[in-house]
C-alpha cells in the first residue's frame, strides 16, 4: 500500500469487529434449529458460554431469519423480520448479535446489508416496526459465535484455556455455504479458502483435515425437493473427508449437522460407508475447555462421536 | 521473468484408457495469465496440449477450467495469483464434465440445457410483416441487463454441487437464461417457459451460492430466487414440492414466528401423500430413537402478532 490511512480515516469495517476488552455481553439469536431439533447445540453453546465467561443475552422474541427460504415468495419479508430482531437487540442496548447456525449468519448479514446500504430501505423498514413501536437505528452486526471466539476470545487465549486436548483427533472443518458465501456478504475470510475452523480445531489440539469438500453444500435446504440428491451430497463431501483421514467432522451450522448426521447412512450405497460422527462447533470447542462430555447432548446424534473419543482417550 | 511450472491434466479419449500428467516449464513474466502461459507451453515446449481459448479477454467464455482447484477462466487469472512458492500451478479441465482432450470437455450437456430453453424471443403476435418496433422501457430493460452479461462460459454449471450429482438439474446458466425470458416484456411465452424450467428442477438449486463466483458478476442465484418467485406470483404448478416448501415455511413463521420443522416437513411432502411421507420415516424413527425430533407443534414467539404485521404490511411487494 503507498498510502497510510491515520487511524480516525479508516473506513468503518463492515466485516469484522471485536469487542475483546470492552464488554462480555451480546444480543444472542440461537435460531430455529438450535431449539427444535437440534437442542443439544442450544445447551453446549450456553455451557460453552459459561466458559468463556461471556454472557449471550438470548433476544427471546426474535423470529425465524428467513432461512433464504423467505425469499421465495417476497424479497421485503427477511429484511423487515430481521430488522426487528435487530431492533431488540438495540433496544437491549446490546450491538452484537451473535448466531450458532451458518444459514442464520449469512442471512441475518445479507438483511443487515441491505437496510445499511439504502437509507430508502431502512427507512421502509422502520415504517413498518413503527407500527408496533419499534425502531432500528442500524447499529447492529452479525457475527457467528466462530468468529467471536476468534475476533473476541482469541486463539491464543483459547489455546491457553484448554483444559482437556483433543489428542491430535483428526476433524475435517464443514463451513456450510452461507458462513461464507456470497463473499460481498459475509466476507469475515476467504470464501475459496477459509480457515477459522482449522484454527480452532488446531487451538483445541486436533488435526484439521483439508480435503476439497470443507466448502462445498451439505445439500439440506434441498432435502425434500427430490429423493436421494441431498444424501448423495452429503456422500460426496465426506467421503471426500474419509479419504483424507477424517475421524469426525465439525460444523458451525446445525442445518449442516442435520444432513450430515442424517444422511452418510442413506448415501452408504452410492459413496460407501463413511460413518463419520459430526460435532456442532460449541460441542467440541466447549469439550476442550472442560465441560464434561455427558452435558453435550452427545448421545442425541445419529452417529455416535463418542466411540471416535473413546479410542483417542478423550472421553473413558 | 519466472519460471512457471504447469502440472497439467493430460487425457485424449480416442487412445487414453486413463488420464496422466504432465509438468511443463515456462519463462514468462509471473504477472501474465495462465491462458497466456497455457499458450506459451504449447508454441515453446509441446504443441499437442490442448485447451480451448478464443478473445482472451474474458468475453468469448471458451477457457474456464480448474486451476488448483478453483473453476475460472484462465485468461482472467493472473499467474502470481495462483502458483505456489515453486512457481507451480495445477491446471485440470472443468469438473462435471465429461473431457474429452486435455482440457478441453464435452460441453454437450450445457447447450442441451440452454437450448431446451428455446432460447429467442417467441412473441405473442408474430408480426411477420415487420410493421412495428417492439420497444421496451429502460426500466424492463434493466432487470435483463446483468444477465444479459452472461458469456456462456459454464463456470457456474461447473461449480454446481447438484450437478456434481445429478445431472438432470438444468443448472445455474440455464435458469439465468430462462429469466431472461421469462421478464423480457417482448415475450409471449412466460408461462410455458416458467412451466418448462420447473420442470428442469428449478426447485433443486440449493442456495449454496457456489455460482456467485461467476467471473461476469451475472450471480444466477439471484435470477433462480426470481424464477422462483415467478413460479409462484404466476401460479405455475404449485401443486409441486418446492412451491409447496416455500409457503409452508412462510406460513409457520407468520403463525409462530418460528421455522417449524414438523409442519414444514409434513406440508412439503403433502400430508396425504401416504409414500412420500413413508420415506422419510426411517430417518424420522432414526432422530426419535435418539430423542431428536423436533416437537410436533412450536409454541409463538413473545409478540408474535408484529410478526404478522409485517406479512400483512408486505403484501405488496415494494421495489
Amino acid at each position: 500500500m503507498s498510502t497510510t490511512l491515520l487511524p480516525e480515516e479508516q473506513p468503518k469495517n463492515l466485516h469484522r469487529r471485536s469487542h475483546s476488552s470492552e464488554t462480555k455481553r451480546y444480543g444472542f439469536f440461537p435460531g430455529c434449529v438450535a431449539k427444535e431439533s437440534c437442542k443439544e447445540l442450544f445447551n453446549s453453546t450456553m455451557l460453552l458460554a459459561d466458559k468463556l465467561g461471556i454472557e449471550l443475552i438470548e433476544l427471546t422474541a426474535a423470529s425465524c431469519c428467513g432461512a433464504s427460504v423467505v425469499n421465495d415468495t417476497n424479497r421485503d419479508i427477511a429484511r423487515v423480520l430481521n430488522a426487528r430482531t435487530y431492533a431488540q437487540a438495540e433496544a437491549l442496548g446490546l450491538d452484537d448479535v451473535i448466531t450458532i447456525c451458518s444459514t442464520c449468519t449469512g442471512h441475518m448479514r445479507a438483511a443487515n446489508k441491505e437496510l445499511l446500504d439504502s437509507e430508502e430501505r431502512l427507512n421502509h423498514a422502520n415504517s413498518i416496526l413503527g407500527k408496533f413501536g419499534a425502531k432500528y437505528s442500524g447499529n447492529v452486526m452479525v457475527r457467528h459465535l466462530l468468529w467471536l471466539l476468534i475476533d473476541d476470545i482469541g486463539l491464543d487465549n483459547l489455546r491457553e484455556m484448554v483444559v482437556r486436548p483433543l489428542n491430535g483427533l483428526k476433524v475435517a472443518p464443514f463451513y456450510g455455504c452461507h458462513i461464507i458465501r456470497p463473499e460481498s456478504v459475509n466476507g469475515w475470510e476467504s470464501a475459496r479458502n477459509p480457515h477459522s475452523l482449522e484454527d480452532v480445531i488446531e487451538a483445541l489440539g486436533g488435526e484439521a483435515v483439508d480435503y476439497a469438500g470443507k466448502t462445498r453444500c451439505c445439500g439440506f435446504h434441498i432435502q425434500l425437493e427430490k429423493d436421494g440428491v441431498a444424501a448423495s451430497m452429503v456422500g460426496q463431501n465426506m467421503r471426500m473427508a474419509k479419504d483424507k483421514g477424517a475421524e469426525a467432522v465439525i460444523t458451525p451450522c446445525p442445518l449442516c449437522h442435520l444432513a450430515l448426521d442424517g444422511y452418510q447412512q442413506d448415501a452408504a450405497a452410492r459413496w460407501g460407508r463413511t460413518d463419520l460422527p459430526t460435532f456442532h462447533l460449541p460441542q467440541l470447542v466447549a469439550y476442550a475447555l472442560g465441560v464434561p462430555a455427558e452435558k453435550l447432548g452427545l448421545n442425541h446424534h445419529l452417529i455416535d462421536p463418542r466411540p471416535i473419543m473413546v479410542d483417542r482417550d478423550l472421553i473413558a | 521473468m519466472a519460471k512457471i511450472k504447469l502440472d497439467i491434466f493430460r487425457f485424449d479419449e480416442a487412445v487414453d484408457e486413463v488420464p496422466h500428467r504432465d509438468v511443463v516449464e515456462v519463462d514468462i513474466p509471473e504477472t501474465t495469465t495462465v491462458l497466456d502461459a497455457l499458450e506459451e507451453a504449447k508454441a515453446q515446449v509441446d504443441g499437442s496440449i490442448s485447451f480451448r481459448r478464443s478473445c482472451r479477454s474474458a468475453i468469448c467464455g471458451s477457457c474456464s477450467m480448474n486451476i488448483n482447484g478453483v473453476t475460472g477462466l484462465a485468461c482472467k487469472t493472473p499467474c502470481n495469483t495462483v502458483m505456489d512458492k515453486d512457481g507451480a500451478i495445477q491446471i485440470d479441465p472443468m469438473p462435471n464434465f465429461q473431457p474429452m482432450r486435455d482440457l478441453v470437455v464435452h460441453m454437450d450437456p450445457f447447450w442441451d440445457k440452454y437450448t431446451r430453453l428455446k432460447p429467442y424471443l417467441q412473441p405473442a403476435d408474430k408480426d411477420e410483416a415487420h410493421e412495428r418496433e417492439r420497444r421496451v422501457s429502460p426500466e424492463d430493460m434493466k432487470k435483463l441487463v446483468d444477465v444479459a452479461n452472461c458469456i456462456m462460459c459454464a463456470t457456474c454449471y461447473a461449480l454446481c454441487p447438484v450437478v456434481s450429482v445429478d445431472p438432470a438439474f438444468a443448472g445455474p446458466a440455464a435458469i439465468a437464461y430462462a429469466y431472461r425470458f421469462i421478464e423480457d416484456v417482448r415475450d409471449g411465452q412466460r408461462p410455458e417457459r416458467i412451466a418448462q424450467i420447473n420442470e428442469d428442477y428449478l426447485w433443486l438449486c440449493a442456495h449454496c451460492y457456489a455460482c456467485s463466483y461467476c467471473p461476469k458478476h451475472v450471480d444466477p442465484h439471484w435470477r433462480i430466487v426470481d424464477v422462483k418467485r415467478a413460479t409462484i406470483n404466476d401460479r405455475v404448478m404449485m401443486n409441486e414440492r418446492g412451491p409447496r416448501h416455500a409457503l409452508i415455511v412462510n406460513k409457520t413463521i407468520r403463525q409462530t414466528g418460528m421455522l417449524a420443522e414438523t409442519e414444514v416437513i409434513q406440508g412439503t411432502v403433502g400430508r396425504f401423500n401416504i409414500r412420500g411421507l413413508l420415506k422419510v420415516l426411517p430417518l424420522g424413527l432414526r432422530m426419535i430413537s435418539k430423542g431428536k425430533m423436533p416437537p410436533p407443534f412450536v409454541k409463538p414467539i413473545p409478540k408474535v402478532d408484529e410478526v404478522r404485521t409485517i406479512f400483512e404490511s408486505l403484501e405488496v411487494p415494494v421495489s
